[in-house]
């Protein structure tokens, strides 16, 4: 019988998590920057998820979600990209700025610096430092508010309201500094 | 509200995170002050920008299958680790099918070879979640066109799924589906309220022509080619036997 108990608990995560798998790939994708490896973090994040399960308790189940894939995207920088990892609760290192892309990819600088795109909003979201970066996408693409962002992201609602505001400082800057309007 | 006080509140008012007095007091200054007026326009404008203009990315189609697919090997693996302390309930309908099948003449058959004994009861595990849970079919659909190629990249083996509605055994799809740790095509078929399971193995040595009955469900294994065929139900063995003669008849034509 035990199986048939596993199979329960299996349907009724599935119904439970899958509905927010877009959101769930969303947030890797803007975490990795990358299509596969996005794929790759959220089928782990699912596979934690449902081994924790049990802990979750009918609450928000998308931020319920986010929060592990936000926790294996991290996980998964640290192993395969560990230059790109900011420490998180050095809040106040980063400035606010938006951070030259990863050592490494020096390439991709001159590359950019020669491309008219580093105007693009996308571009720009990229390269703010993690922190900023989900908070900005938290808000204004998942639409989440400051509870449930603080609720991923593991830090007091303050804390978000700063890195809002930090973020959008930071793509005005940038924005504004290339000229684009 | 004095302008100083307005600027580090400026994103919480714009997102709807103020309460009530602060908030009113904060739209009162934004709408009169010259500097904090088009500084709120400014992050309205990213902020419109952002949503209009940013990628929306979706999980694609490939990774969900992958997704289910993952929890489902999780899933069963915790679950066949859970089988031999299983309570007695399927012994139990066993042992009342064997008293059913001895009363009846008998078709209950025991399997001498011990692998195939233990795939067949691996098989009628699946078949009897297939019935439980809401993933009976991956991919539903009568058309063979649409199941055979579904296969395709998600399985080494590749059985023909073919309709034998005409027959009375409508295909209505496809499923991935786990037996003995590796991922096999299971074509799903109909006989009027029955499911019959077909699992598509690779070939194995040992072939049995007779309807095997387990807890309650007949079980009919075949090779074709390099394929081994188990198709499992619990529709009459005489109606299962008829599924083998027309699947097979039909795929070699």
């Amino acid at each position: 019988m035990a199986w048939i108990a596993e199979r329960r608990r299996q349907s009724r995560f599935e119904a439970v998590v899958l509905p927010h798998l877009d959101a769930g790939y969303a947030l890797a994708r803007w975490l990795t920057r990358n299509d596969a490896d996005a794929a790759d973090v959220v089928q782990e994040a699912c596979l934690r998820a449902l081994r924790y399960f049990d802990s979750y308790h009918d609450g928000d189940a998308k931020s319920w979600l986010l929060k592990i894939v936000r926790r294996t995207s991290y996980d998964w920088l640290e192993r395969n990209r560990p230059s790109e990892v900011v420490p998180l609760e050095l809040d106040s290192d980063s400035n606010g700025s938006v951070h030259s892309p990863p050592a490494g990819s020096t390439d991709a600088d001159a590359l950019l610096e020669s491309r008219s795109d580093l105007r693009r909003l996308d571009v720009l979201i990229e390269h703010l430092p993690p922190p900023l970066r989900e908070a900005i996408v938290l808000r204004e693409l998942q639409e989440l508010d400051y509870r449930q962002i603080a609720e991923v992201t593991g830090v007091p609602i303050g804390t978000v309201m700063s890195r809002l505001h930090r973020a959008r400082a930071a793509l005005r800057q940038a924005w504004d500094g290339k000229g684009c309007r | 509200m004095r302008c100083d006080e307005v600027h580090p509140r400026l994103d919480a008012y714009l997102d709807n995170e103020l309460a009530e007095p602060e908030r009113t007091g904060l739209r009162d200054h934004v709408e009169s002050c010259p500097d904090c007026g088009p500084e709120a326009a400014a992050l309205e404008r990213l902020r419109d920008e952002i949503r209009n203009f940013a990628p929306v990315y979706r999980a694609p189609d490939e990774l969900r299958s992958r997704i289910r697919f993952a929890l489902r090997r999780e899933a069963s693996a915790s679950a066949s680790a859970a089988v031999p302390r299983a309570p007695g309930w399927l012994a139990y309908a066993a042992s009342i099918m064997l008293a059913v099948a001895v009363g009846s003449g008998g078709t209950f058959l025991l399997l001498g070879d011990r692998q195939t004994d233990a795939i067949g009861a691996e098989i009628i595990d699946s078949h009897l979640r297939s019935l439980l849970g809401t993933h009976l079919t991956d991919v539903a659909s009568s058309d063979q066109h649409t199941v055979k190629p579904w296969f395709a990249g998600r399985t080494d083996l590749s059985p023909p799924a073919v309709d034998l509605r005409m027959e009375g055994f409508p295909l209505v799809g496809g499923r991935l589906d786990l037996i003995a740790g590796k991922p096999v095509p299971a074509l799903v078929y109909k006989r009027r309220e029955h499911v019959i399971n077909l699992f598509v193995l690779p070939a194995s040595p040992t072939d049995h022509g007779e309807t095997l009955t387990r807890r309650g469900y007949n079980l009919r294994h075949w090779d074709e080619g390099d394929l081994g065929f188990w198709a499992v139900t619990d529709a009459a063995p005489t109606e299962l036997a008829e599924f083998e003669r027309l699947y097979r008849a039909t795929t070699k034509g």
